[in-house]
């Protein structure tokens, strides 16, 4: 089963994305509320996907997806933002993230991205 | 019902609730200290999230108010709009604006926000040029205000779990408390000690209560894994769901989520037939698969359904001489229940194809091992050509159990209530000495009934069960006790009551002794050892 972390600071999203992806087969491996978490659990966990939301209590999203890719350069991160964060997904795009979901988002929509990029639940 | 909708709002509520207290300490702060950057940014986070949130549940005008409420902020933050006094207003009130909202969402009556307020807003978010002018025309919008707390709080089911264990504790003491009571006589004491019960059952039922989830919320999450499975094995499966908003201790529902996903997998790949197959026996191309919950008594029951090709009790039979399970002359004679309850010996496997859903190893018996450790029963119903179901029972609370209480050679012993059967009473005649074991006939049953006694306190070298000379008295007490289909007859020297007891597991160097799943303390301050079924009608088994 592939494994994913999930990075936002709205328990509500991730919630949503947890059941999303949990319904359709992967594994949640752990949720992070901040920047700090987030670093910590991907070294700890090291999923095979990180959903990474921009805008974040500590650091900002930036900020954790370089020290993600600092540490772990092959790390899968999509970036979960809304409407008008188009300059920060550009940057992370940049960054070496894969791929953005613009909140609010559908279930089909998240799990087309995550899907295009693990290929499916299953290992 | 509490839908995954339910959850989602209750979620919303809360945590807007949460963003709203905070908002109003930020922009206090802020009215102090108008540069703070970092307060200024953590604002807008709330408020950004505050937006998204809204729009993904649907509240349109809370993203709506949250959404001007931002642009304001982040007009103040690249210095393109001043704090003044005008602004602060609009902005306090436009702060007070979402807290009620937010309270309104379970009151549609409540209205539209107010115009003037949202006008306010439009007024310093747009940044006319004559916003000045336009500013002094702002009207002030509220000046009563309510405080209001969440209602719903998150909570670590550690903490929960710990909440529990004092309960348990101060059950155990609860009881010794009333005891003692009653041995002194003193009606003071006694009014107090019944006060004190009565509290502490209540204080039970509470904590259990706080720990109950929907079955629903494991249920939901088979709808996309049975497409998943179906797809992969090229079958066409129907999922039934009923019963989602019974509830169930959230551990118990943690323990059974692999076994349920495990029989999930077995009625797709090996219960229900190929489309083809299916039209041939005559039945829908369809396979239908159902999994429901309902309550009886203190328990929850789970069904899984399957109309499939059901098992194949030859298959079983030849499985079970392979393995010397029983004979070859024995095998016909025994009942279909037992036959099925061979599926749940470890290493017992009818899949002659390992297949990528299924067969990884797991087999039955880790299943039933996973709802024994929780103290629930499974069971098998099948018919050949018509489908199989697996039936689990299971406790609806971990810690406190229903047990029936007797006493061996004045010890007191606990059996849990949901591996008892019934009770009966027996003259000594009825009972016939078969080899090493008494059998007897109990409606219409040939149960092996053993003298508890013996089979706790005599030697192993000196052990008799099949001696009814040991037996005291003429008539004998025995219940029955139900395990993987097999019933056994225990005979006890005395029948005390049913009661709610709090198990305590042994600790070492007693905790290999496997026929004691553990330990309580009754009231009287004796030491009661709770009987594990299971293991005892194991030990039986193997005998055989």
């Amino acid at each position: 089963m592939k494994r994913i972390l999930i990075v936002d600071d709205s328990f509500y999203m991730r919630t949503m994305l947890k059941n999303m992806l949990s319904d359709a087969g992967y594994e949640i491996v752990g949720e992070a509320p901040n920047g700090q978490t987030a670093l910590e659990l991907a070294r700890t966990t090291n999923p095979d996907l990180i959903t990474l939301d921009v805008i974040l209590p500590d650091n900002t999203g930036l900020d954790v997806l370089k020290g993600i890719k600092s540490e772990q350069p092959e790390m899968k991160v999509v970036i979960v933002s809304a409407v008008g964060q188009e300059v920060i997904v550009n940057e992370a795009l940049e960054y070496g993230a894969l791929s953005y979901i613009v909140k609010p988002f559908s279930e089909e929509k998240v799990l087309e991205v995550v899907s295009q990029i693990l290929g499916g639940p299953e290992d | 019902m509490k839908s995954r909708e339910q959850e989602y709002k209750e979620i919303f509520i809360a945590e807007a609730l949460e963003y709203f207290d905070a908002l109003n300490r930020h922009i206090s702060d802020l009215e102090r200290n108008p540069q703070d950057d970092h307060v200024l940014a953590e604002i807008f986070r709330l408020l950004h999230n505050l937006k998204a949130n809204a729009k993904a549940i649907g509240y349109l005008q809370i993203s709506d108010v949250s959404h001007k409420l931002e642009t304001a902020f982040s007009l103040i933050r690249n210095k393109e709009l001043s704090f003044s006094d005008e602004v602060v207003t609009v902005l306090f009130d436009g702060i007070d604006m979402l807290g009620e909202l937010i309270s309104n969402i379970d009151n549609p009556g409540a209205g539209e926000p107010d115009p003037v307020l949202l006008r306010n807003l439009d007024i310093i978010v747009d940044n006319l040029s004559d916003s000045t002018i336009e500013l002094a025309k702002v009207q002030k919008y509220n000046t009563s205000r309510k405080l209001s707390l969440s209602d719903l709080i998150y909570i670590q089911i550690k903490k929960l779990d710990h909440l529990l264990n004092l309960v348990g504790e101060l059950m155990i003491d609860r009881d010794r408390i009333l005891s003692i009571s009653r041995d002194l006589n003193n009606d003071e004491l006694m009014s107090v000690s019944s006060h004190l019960y009565r509290i502490t059952e209540e204080l039970q039922y509470s904590v259990m209560d706080a720990r109950l989830v929907n079955v629903g919320s494991l249920f939901n999450k088979f709808p996309r894994i049975v497409r998943d499975i179906a797809v992969a094995e090229k079958k066409e499966v129907n999922l039934e769901l009923i019963g989602q908003d019974i509830q169930i201790d959230r551990n118990i529902l943690q323990i059974i989520t692999d076994s349920l996903l495990h029989l999930v997998r077995n009625a797709i790949t090996h219960g229900i037939e190929k489309p083809e197959e299916r039209l041939k026996a005559g039945k829908p191309k369809e396979g239908r698969l159902a999994l429901t919950a309902r309550n009886d008594r203190e328990n929850v029951i789970i069904r899984l359904t399957d109309d499939g090709k059901g098992i194949d009790f030859k298959q079983v039979k030849r499985a079970a001489i392979d393995r010397k399970m029983v004979t070859a002359d024995a095998v016909d004679n025994l009942p279909q229940a037992e036959l099925l309850s061979f599926l749940f010996e470890p290493g017992f496997s009818l899949a002659k194809e390992v297949t990528e859903y299924s067969g990884r190893g797991v087999g039955l018996d880790v299943v039933k091992n996973a709802i024994d450790s929780i103290g629930g029963r499974i069971n098998i119903e099948s018919e050949r050509g018509k489908g199989t179901s697996f039936i689990l029972r299971l406790p609806t609370s971990i810690a406190v159990k229903g047990a029936l209480l007797f006493e061996v050679d004045d010890i007191y012993y606990a059996i849990p209530l949901i591996h008892t059967e019934s009770v009966v009473s027996m003259d000594i005649s009825e009972l016939h000495e078969v080899g090493d074991v008494l059998l007897a006939d109990i409606k219409g049953e040939t149960i092996t009934v053993v003298y508890l006694n013996e089979l706790l306190n005599a030697p192993q070298e000196q052990m008799r069960l099949g001696d009814a000379t040991k037996l005291k008295g003429q008539v004998q007490n025995i219940i029955i006790v139900s395990y993987n289909n097999r019933k056994l007859g225990l005979i006890v020297d005395k029948l005390y009551r049913q009661q709610d007891i709090v198990v305590k597991s042994l600790k070492k160097p007693l905790d290999n002794i496997d026929i004691y799943g553990g330990v309580t303390l009754l009231g009287t301050g004796k030491v009661c050892l709770v009987l594990d079924v299971p293991a005892i009608t194991r030990f039986f088994t193997n005998r055989r």
